[in-house]
């Protein structure tokens, strides 16, 4: 009778069970997990198991111990014997203290095994035959593409290779597969059309931020318990970091922090129950979550698609009415000279405050008076004069809005105005998606359009016929690209070109006779070779030409840091990769030594040298290897802003190891006058990280309306829409192993759309009915849901699922200054679709999920 | 965990505390040959909708529920197979749960559980769906009986293995 396979007892570890620290995997919380792997027949019992936990009592609430059905797999080891492997939440590590989400709370379920959900995990390279994929050998792939990219390179010039590969940490594994990709494609291939994972282009998010010598990751766990405030800006802590909000927002909202705050406050400063102001146009769960514990502590102010930095600014200007501000801190901190371009362009001081606000309600949607409450929160000084301790986090609903820069830049601002980083409780940056672990050779293009930018936009690159290779990796540009459905559509055509140019005659199984084929297939057509280096098969690899198969996690030695601590772990390796599948490191220097091969049998030296330097033999050494590019990082305590902010010099493996789920938080110092390496808590208490250690100051642009890409659909009654997309708390990114967790696709079936009651019932759409939602980009079917988390007028779908994406609906608008896209704002018409509903509505809960009411 | 949520538990726990003494005395001993007790827990004619009766199987120390949702749900019983029962052991940390209106709230970390759709989390944190009970309707007397669980119990290494 149940939906899904459940088992009502767990394999008990034996007390010498293998055992291994890592990190979740999955988003920027990133908890702390222990590994245990031990062989099936045998087990531990009760009172005597590797947990030493006693298992014969019930276990106590909220013990930090837990250990359920998804936290369970068994895996095969190359040597064909199978373990029992347990993935449990670490309770000594202190950013979850044993607690996880739905997403963490699955890893178990994600291993590979021969025979469960995960079977279709890529083993072998794969080339595209006529009639579909078939295996061949590692010697062949790394000859094919490494010829092919020689080749390319020597007669289009290095910028016919493109590439799409994430740059981060947990799921993407971290700083020793950025490394090895870094080598290989910046200082090896050199080509301008680099991309990061989704986007267009290969750039920062946060340059409106690192532009001002602040880097985005400056705060804490604890800054969220100790802060008075907690502004949350288009981040839904709650769905999205999940952990980092239960552990360290919610107790703070609860009052369970005031203890901690009394220690480290100022003598008679006032420690109270803390407060949040939630910035996003949807009534999301973390609002609704916030509203439960305390509805008096919760300001929620939601904004028009895409006016935010009007609103920052309006916020930073009554601040300064007031004289929220440290004029001490301002003179000896932050660029005066530039201050007065913030002045004039931002808090444009020649107008009236009461003009000035009158614009920025017009233009918001937000009132005068949440705008006063709002910034009095954030700024006002506390009873006694003390400083209000306030800690911003934007995440998506800012970087993916429209003008990028303008944006975080208007946030960062507004909190050094009112001094609200490096001070305990206080920090403004990003809450984050993903973990990072980012280390590269220097990037083609450094800046933003004010620091020698903006990059290249590799998608209107390759759909308007330019490259010949495309490599992409962990990323599914079919779904998670903006205007996806042009994208696929002109990427298909290109590799069917290819295709069908090799096909005719017969697609040769030798290499040789297949790369000197392809090559003049390159002459004659316009035709892409796709390359995608990915663990599963994707929406995007279907118009491959080659598929290599990478290692996930667990199954090679990785490191990455969070985003709430910057703190630094291991992701150690406990299982193997199956078949023949390598770490992305690892297929990089394959293909970049062939290459050096091929340069040097040419007599080049030149080229030889650039592809020279990935002969690593162990993640131990690439990791170590990607430390030299952080340089010299001997610096005092006072001098650790001008350390790049993942700096991990002189940490390894082995030390790592030895620290566990405890860590070092990066930037990692090295003590001058002792030679100790030290880890950073909390950022700019000193200096900023620019060249003469200020802040500096920008004059953001004036409201000047939508650009052309969303203008043509203002005044057009087919699109009466306001549209913006976000995460569901269940899945991960595309879905890739959640779509294969019964669970988690019985509970997220399809993509989904929030509507308001009030438009709900004009279309006659009822919860559990399908809509199709469209505009002059594309459309998507999807499952409705009629609640109050949406406004009149705006509708929210799920940025991308397995079964659709809603990037299919988004503009091709980049932020000029930045090319990064506007994600999260369009137009859509929205139609009752009259097809049969899909038979997952019979199992999907159609409940609700931000109504956690019990009266 | 924060202690605020430690505190706020031991609140809402006194009242399922002392469920924990009113069960039958016999259950303890069925772990030992490791099969479900039947346990009658309820009659359907008593049952109301959207009322819930608080018992504890398939021993002392697991509090459940039974309820009657008023609409066909997965693995229900009587004649709209409407009637199910739960865990109310929260299958995250194992907080206390809340039946209200179809589903089961945990306001530790705000788990929400669709009871007529097997317990599925359709919100929140719990990574296992909650633990169901598998039910028997005697059809001459309408008596509900206990006689099994479908999902680990949270907290237990096995439903039926405490000492
Ligand atoms: S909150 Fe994030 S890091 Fe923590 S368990 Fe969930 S997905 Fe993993
Ligand atoms: S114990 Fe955490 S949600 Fe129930």
């Amino acid at each position: 009778m149940s939906l899904t396979k459940r088992k009502d007892t767990l394999p008990i570890p034996p007390v010498d069970a293998e055992r291994y620290t890592t990190v979740c995997q999955y988003c920027s919380a990133g908890c702390g997990y222990n590994v245990f792997v031990w062989p099936e027949k045998r087990s531990g019992t009760a009172k005597s198991n590797a947990f030493h936990v006693d298992l014969s009592k019930q276990g106590d609430i909220m013990s930090g111990f837990s250990y359920t059905e998804t936290m369970h797999n068994v895996i095969t080891r190359k040597n064909g014997n199978r373990y029992n492997l347990a993935i449990i939440p670490a309770k000594e590590s202190r950013i979850n203290k044993g607690d996880y989400s739905i997403r963490g709370g699955t890893n178990a379920l994600t291993a590979y095994t021969p025979t469960g959900v995960t079977k279709d995990r890529l083993k072998y390279p794969l080339l595209r035959k006529e009639n579909g994929f078939v295996a061949i050998s590692w010697d062949h792939a790394v000859e094919i593409i490494a010829t092919l990219t020689k080749k390319s390179m020597d007669k289009y010039g290095a910028d016919s290779v493109a590439m799409k590969f994430y740059d981060h940490g947990s799921s993407g594994l971290g700083f020793e597969d950025n490394w090895g990709a870094g080598k290989f494609f910046l200082t090896g291939v050199k080509t301008q059309y680099l991309s990061i994972h989704n986007r267009p282009a290969y750039n920062s998010e946060v340059w409106g931020s690192r532009e001002r010598g602040m880097h985005e990751l400056n705060y804490d766990v604890d800054d969220a318990r100790l802060a008075d405030t907690i502004v949350l800006w288009g981040a839904n802590a709650y769905e999205g970091a999940t952990i980092f909000y239960t552990e360290h927002i919610m107790p703070n909202l609860q009052g369970g922090s005031i203890d901690e705050k009394k220690r480290e406050f100022a003598s008679g400063e006032p420690a109270d129950e803390g407060r949040i102001v939630i910035i996003d146009p949807r009534k999301n769960a973390t609002t609704t979550v916030s509203q439960d514990i305390s509805a008096e502590r919760v300001l929620h102010l939601r904004p028009n698609l895409g006016t935010d930095w009007i609103l920052a600014n309006a916020l930073a200007r009554i601040a300064w009415e007031n004289k929220w501000y440290d004029n001490d801190y301002l003179q000896k901190r932050t660029d005066m000279k530039t201050f007065e371009d913030y002045k004039s362009k931002s808090l444009e001081l020649a107008k009236s405050l009461s003009a000035f606000l009158a614009d920025a309600e017009k233009i918001t949607g937000v009132s005068r008076k949440e705008m006063e409450e709002a910034a009095a929160w954030i700024a006002k000084p506390k009873a006694g004069g003390f400083k209000r301790r306030t800690l911003t986090l934007y995440e998506k609903g800012i970087i993916w809005n429209m003008k990028n820069y303008d944006q975080v830049a208007a946030i960062a601002q507004l909190n050094v105005l009112t001094h609200n980083v490096g001070r305990p409780g206080t920090g403004c940056g990003r809450l984050g998606g993903h973990q990072e672990g980012y280390v590269r050779p220097g990037a083609p293009t450094p800046g933003s359009i004010y620091a020698g930018g903006p990059p290249k936009n590799v998608d209107k690159y390759v759909t308007g016929g330019g490259g010949k290779i495309y490599w992409v990796g962990a990323t599914d540009p079919y779904l998670s690209t903006p205007n996806s459905k042009f994208f696929k559509k002109s990427v298909k055509k290109r590799a069917t070109d290819l295709l069908d140019y090799l096909d005719n005659g017969g697609i040769p199984s030798d290499p040789k006779a297949y790369i000197a084929k392809v090559l003049e297939a390159f002459e004659k057509t316009d035709g892409l070779f796709m390359v995608v280096q990915d663990i599963y098969k994707t929406h995007t690899s279907e118009d491959a030409m080659l598929i290599l198969p990478a290692a996930g996690w667990g199954e090679a030695v990785d490191t990455s840091i969070n985003c709430h601590s910057r703190l630094l772990r291991i992701y150690d390796k406990f299982m193997d990769a199956p078949g023949e599948a390598l770490p992305d490191w690892k297929i990089l220097a394959l293909v970049g030594n062939k290459i050096k091969a091929l340069y040097t049998a040419d007599g080049n030296k030149e080229m030889a040298a650039r592809f020279s330097g990935m002969e690593w033999k162990t993640d131990a050494e690439v990791f170590a290897d990607g430390a030299q590019e952080f340089g010299d990082n001997r610096a005092t305590e006072a001098e650790e802003a001008r350390l790049s902010a993942e700096c991990y010099k002189g940490v390894t493996h082995e030390m790592l190891r030895k620290l566990g789920n405890e860590g070092i938080q990066t930037p990692v110092r090295q003590d001058p006058a002792t030679g100790k390496l030290f880890g950073t808590k909390r950022r700019y208490q000193h200096t900023f990280a620019s060249k003469d250690g200020l802040f500096k100051w920008y004059g953001t642009d004036a409201w000047t309306g939508y650009p052309a890409e969303i203008a043509k659909y203002l005044d057009n009654p087919t699109y009466p829409y306001w549209f913006t997309t976000g995460r569901s708390q269940h899945v991960w990114q595309t879905m890739y192993h959640d779509k294969r967790i019964p669970e988690k696709l019985m509970t997220v079936p399809l993509p989904y759309l929030e509507i308001h009651p009030d438009d709900a019932s004009k279309l006659s759409l009822n919860t559990g009915d399908m809509a199709e939602v469209f505009n002059e980009e594309g459309s998507c079917l999807a499952l409705v849901y009629v609640n109050d988390a949406t406004k009149p007028g705006l509708v929210f779908g799920i940025m991308f699922h397995a079964k659709g994406t809603m990037n299919n609906l988004t503009s091709s608008y980049t932020d000029p200054k930045t090319t990064i896209p506007w994600y999260k704002g369009t137009k859509v018409g929205v139609k009752k679709y009259y097809g049969k509903l899909d038979d997952a509505i019979k199992t999907v809960s159609l409940l609700s999920n931000n109504d956690f009411r019990t009266q | 965990m924060s202690d605020i949520s430690r505190r706020k538990f031991l609140q809402t726990t006194s009242a399922s505390a002392l469920l924990l003494f009113s069960g039958l005395g016999r259950e303890s001993q069925a772990a030992s040959v490791q099969s479900y007790p039947s346990k009658k827990i309820g009659n359907i004619k008593n049952l109301k909708v959207n009322e819930p009766l608080a018992f504890n199987y398939p021993d002392n120390n697991s509090p459940c529920v039974l309820v009657n949702v008023g609409k066909e749900a997965s693995g229900g019983i009587g004649q709209g197979k409407s009637v199910v029962s739960f865990s109310t052991r929260c299958t995250h940390m194992g907080c206390p749960l809340t039946y209200n209106n179809g589903r089961l709230v945990c306001k530790c970390h705000y788990s929400m559980f669709d009871v007529s759709r097997n317990g599925q989390t359709y919100q929140g944190l719990a990574s296992q769906w909650v633990a169901q009970v598998v039910l028997r309707l005697d059809a001459a007397t309408g008596n509900i009986y206990a006689e099994g669980v479908e999902g680990l119990i949270y907290g237990r290494i096995g439903n039926l293995k405490l000492s």
